[in-house]
This record gives C-alpha cells, structure tokens and sequence, in this order.
C-alpha cells in the first residue's frame, strides 16, 4: 500500500511520514511538492500506484485544485481517492474540492496525537473501508475533518 | 406748464396773462429757436405757437418739436391772426398741431381747449408712465425668472456632479471594503500558516524530547497556549471580516440553529455542567450560518463567563413583538421576534454596556477568562445585516440577559448584506 503525499512543506511532509511510518511501518510513502511533479510522477511510472493522495491546496507551480481537476480527468488516475489535507477550512475552498471529486477535506492537525488519529483511522481501514474509517476519524477527531 | 411763442411782445403777456388768470404756469419764449431751447430744457404740458414768426415759423417748430422724442408728444395748439387759409390749417395740423386757432378768438374757448389738451396730455403721460412702469416690472419679472431658471440648472448641475461624485466615491469605498475583505482573508491565511507550525513543533518538542523535564514541558505548554489563543484570534477576526460564502438568506429554524450551536458547544456544555433551557422558538428569514455564529457567540459568552462556583443555567426564549423596540409589548403574531439569551453568570456593570460589543474590547484579564474580544462585536454586526439590533442587561455578578430582535422576514428576502469590516 502506498500514500501520495503532494504538499510544498517539507517539515510537514517530514512529520507526515516520520508517524505515517510510526502507525504502519508497511504503508509506502511517496512525496511530491506541487501538482506538477505529482503528476509527472504518477504518469510516468511503472510501479503500482498510490492507493491514496492526501493533496495541499496552497503550492506553487500547480496548485491543490488544478491538480485534483488533472487527476479527475485523467481516466488512469480519477479512481485514487484523494484527501485534501490543508491549513484552513474555507468554506468555499471545501465546497469546491468536495464538488471536484475529493473524498474528504482534513485540516492539518495540530498535535501529534492528532495526526497519529488521522492517519491510523484512515491506514487501518484500506484498502476496502476508507469511507467508514474517515466516518470513524469523523466521530474520534470530528474538528478538522470535513467529510 | 405751458409754453407760449410768439414773436409778438404784446401777444405773449396777454395770453400769459390770461393763463395765469386760470392759475396755469406759464412761460414764454419769442422766437422758434428759444423755443425750442426751451422744451429741450423744461417739461410742457401744452405749447400755444403763433405761426408768422421771423427765422422759423411755427409750422418749422411744430415739425421740430413731433420730430424729437422727449417733445413728441406735447400738444401745440396754433394760434395765429395771419394765416388763416384753409391751406394753413391744414399744414398746421400736418405738422403736428392738435388745433388751430385763428384770431380773433374766444379767450373762453381757448381755455376750455387749453383745459382739454393739458388734460389729455396728462392723462397720456400717465399712461405713459404706466405703461414704462409695467415694461420695467416685465422685463424686472422675465430677469427673476430667468435667474430662477439659471439656479435651477446650477442647482440640479450641482446635484448632479455631487451625484456623480458621491457615485464615484461609493464605488471607490467599495472596491476598498472589498480590498481590504479580501487582505484580511489572505492575511489571516498567511498568518495561519506558520503559527500552526509552531504549535505543531512545540507539540513534537514535546512529545519527543521533554517528557522527563517536567518544568520545561509546562514552558513549551504555555507557548501552545498562547498560540492558541492567537490561532482562535485570526479564526474570530477571518469570521467578522470575511465576505461569508453563504449570503443567501432563507426561512431559519431557529429551534435548529440552536440546536446545532448547541451540539458545536457540546464538550464546554458538558465541562461545566451547564444546564439549558430553550422553549420553542420561531422560523425566520435570514442566513443560517451567520444566525448560527451569532448564537454560538451569545451562548459560548454566556458559558464562558459563569460564576467559577456555580453551574451555568441558562434560559433561551422569544417572543413576537410590532417594531424594533426592548419595550414593545409582546403580541401573538408581529413583524419582529425578540430573542432573549439569559444566564446566570457573572453579569458586567451596566457602565461597560457600550463597551462589550465592540471590537477587541475585553472586560476581564485573559487570565481570568479567555476570549479574543471579537465574539459579541460578531453578533452585534450579524443582527445588524439582518436590521435587527441586540441589547444586554445585566448587573454585576447577577447574570447577564440578551435580547435579540431580528426581523421575521427580511426586506430583501434573497440578500443579506455581505460581512465587510
């Protein structure tokens, strides 16, 4: 199993992987730093792909919401769900990711605790149950999933 | 006065004398020039003009005396021993003569003729003045009319440019309230960013390097505390300044609203144990979302400032009232809803009523209740939006009371003002 994470913070994505690694030592971590090169990196592979994007919206080059249009459009990638996983839930921001085809809108936790919650609900219930793990992160860590 | 030439002495005492017997004023001149000399310089009401005169006669005066403006119009009457021809009289009269009189003649007769003619020049002349005097008032009134419709044109020239102006200025102000709306959020954005930074590090300081120094874990502990604070800080001011996404306004259960704020404010509720109480409420115009802040606001005031001994009771009710008024009497059915939010709480001196709605104003220390004093200027600018208006009671330590009243439904039904600063 393999999660894509496309976010341009590299101390986030440190963190993000360092517990990611810490819940489930056998989820993959992939990291990318813009839409652009998560694309690229997604297009041009032979490996397997990521069973799950968790997707930034404020990056350079290509921001989180052309990205996740690129991958809803693209028949070989509109299948992977993707988790938008940002600082700040504007309404409109999650109106219009939730419209464009993202599974879910995560804030990013600010403890942790917190992020160990996030990830581990949402690693235990793949590859088959992701809709009711995020239900479970939705009742356990309900203040910053939108769902 | 009455003007008498003749060449003639003799002639002009004795009808002078004659004139002056019927208390007429008279003067004299003996030749066609001093006469003339003479109406140039005085004012005549008849001129009595003998014919046969040397150098000019009296027919050459007659036609000088029509062919000046200011003489035109004085009557001359002819009198003449001479020239009694027929030919004569008629010249006379064709050179502007109103009669013609030969001698001898009855002084009786001439007065009445003079009596006549002065009086006919009189009755002229006052004509005449009249009829100045009324082409002055014309021409007075047509100049006030055309000033009044100049400073009509000025007038609504003015207003229009101040229209224009103001227009522009609006326009102006509002493309800035947007600006600025629009600075907020991406500021608020910004700052967001590298405080939950912090907050995330100091949370992995920590969990990874201080779980054996107990002193330097309740430092670390306070430097999340205060970026809490800071983080609720530009969550409150984003909500009071953004362009809320939602500004539809639509038929509002309140019993809902309340509900929900209710289940949002669920851990604080259970925390203090509060105890509340909502009777049934009305349906409204408005927009759900800011309605719901706004109760959450009052409600979570009324939760955070509860007496540090006592469980917090608090007491939410409406009724139906005529117009925007905290006296108006309650009825079964009016165009306003008066809410009313009470608690228990701590109350606040009624002194700093003007205080606690607006901005950033706080009443107590942050160590004795938290709170980034954006709360009720929130609610304060919702029931405005919905032209409504919020007011509190309280005394010190003896609770404090809400009183909300909105409008059942809004003017225009499909806009709620936007949320700008």
């Amino acid at each position: 199993m393999i999660f894509l994470l496309v976010d341009d913070d590299q101390e986030d994505t440190q963190l993000f992987e360092e517990i990611l690694n810490e819940v489930d030592p056998r989820i993959g971590f992939e990291a990318a730093q813009n839409g652009k090169v998560a694309l690229q990196k997604l297009r041009n592979r032979e490996a397997a792909l990521p069973n799950l994007i968790f997707l930034d919206l404020n990056m350079p080059l290509m921001n989180g919401k052309e990205c996740l249009a690129e991958l809803k459009q693209d028949p070989a990638l509109k299948n992977i769900p993707v988790i938008i996983y940002t600082t700040s839930a504007h309404s409109r921001d999650i109106e219009e990711t939730l419209m464009a085809g993202a599974l879910c809108f995560i804030t990013k936790p600010m403890g942790l605790k917190d992020l160990r919650c996030v990830l581990s609900s949402i690693a235990s219930s793949l590859p088959n149950q992701l809709e009711n793990g995020l239900k479970h992160l939705n009742d356990t860590c309900g203040a910053f999933v939108v769902y | 006065m009455i003007l008498i030439v003749d060449d003639k002495e003799e002639n002009l005492f004795s009808l002078k004398a004659l004139l002056q017997l019927h208390s007429y004023t008279v003067d004299m001149a003996s030749s066609g020039e001093l006469a003339l000399k003479k109406l140039l310089k005085n004012e005549y009401e008849l001129i009595i003009l003998d014919v046969q005169m040397p150098e000019m006669d009296g027919f050459e005066v007659a036609e000088a005396v029509t062919g000046l403006n200011k003489t035109k119009d004085i009557p001359i009457i002819f009198l003449t021993a001479v020239n009694i021809d027929k030919r004569f009289i008629s010249l006379g009269y064709a050179s502007g003569g109103v009669d013609y009189v030969t001698k001898p003649f009855d002084a009786d007769l001439l007065l009445l003729k003079v009596k006549t003619f002065t009086r006919l020049y009189q009755q002229h002349t006052n004509l005449k003045n009249i009829q100045q005097s009324l082409e002055t008032e014309i021409v007075t009134r047509k100049k006030a009319q055309e000033d009044l419709m100049q400073a009509n044109l000025s007038l609504e020239e003015k207003v229009a440019e101040r229209t224009r102006s103001l227009v522009e200025l609006n326009s102006g102000l509002e493309s800035r309230n947007a600006e600025l709306a629009q600075y907020v959020t991406l500021a608020s954005h910004d700052l967001q960013e590298p405080l939950r930074k912090v907050i995330t590090f100091s949370h992995v300081l920590d969990e990874k390097y201080l779980q054996d120094i107990p002193a330097a874990r309740q430092d670390i502990n306070k430097i999340i505390a205060s970026c809490e604070r800071m983080r609720n800080l530009i969550n409150d001011f984003l909500n009071y300044s953004i362009l809320s996404a939602d500004l539809t306004s639509t038929s509002v259960d309140l019993n809902q609203v309340v509900r929900s704020t209710l289940e949002d404010l669920e851990v604080v509720i259970i925390e203090k144990d509060a105890r509340i109480e909502i009777e049934h409420l009305a349906t409204i115009e408005g927009n759900a979302g800011q309605l719901r802040q706004l109760f959450q606001n009052i409600i979570g005031n009324s939760l955070k400032f509860s007496k540090k001994e006592t469980a917090p009771e608090i007491r939410i009710w409406n009724e139906f009232v005529t117009e925007k008024s905290v006296d108006a009497p309650a009825v079964e059915n009016g165009d306003f809803v008066r809410i009313y939010v009470q608690d228990n709480g701590i109350g606040f001196d009624q002194q700093y009523l003007h205080k606690i709605f607006t901005m950033f104003q706080r009443l107590h220390s942050r160590a004795e209740y938290e709170g980034t004093g954006i709360g009720l200027a929130l609610v304060r600018k919702i029931t405005e939006k919905h032209n409504g208006m919020v007011v509190a009671n309280s005394c010190e330590n003896e609770g404090a009371t809400f009183t909300i009243i909105l409008p059942v439904l809004q003017p225009e039904p499909h806009k709620i003002n936007e949320l700008i600063i």
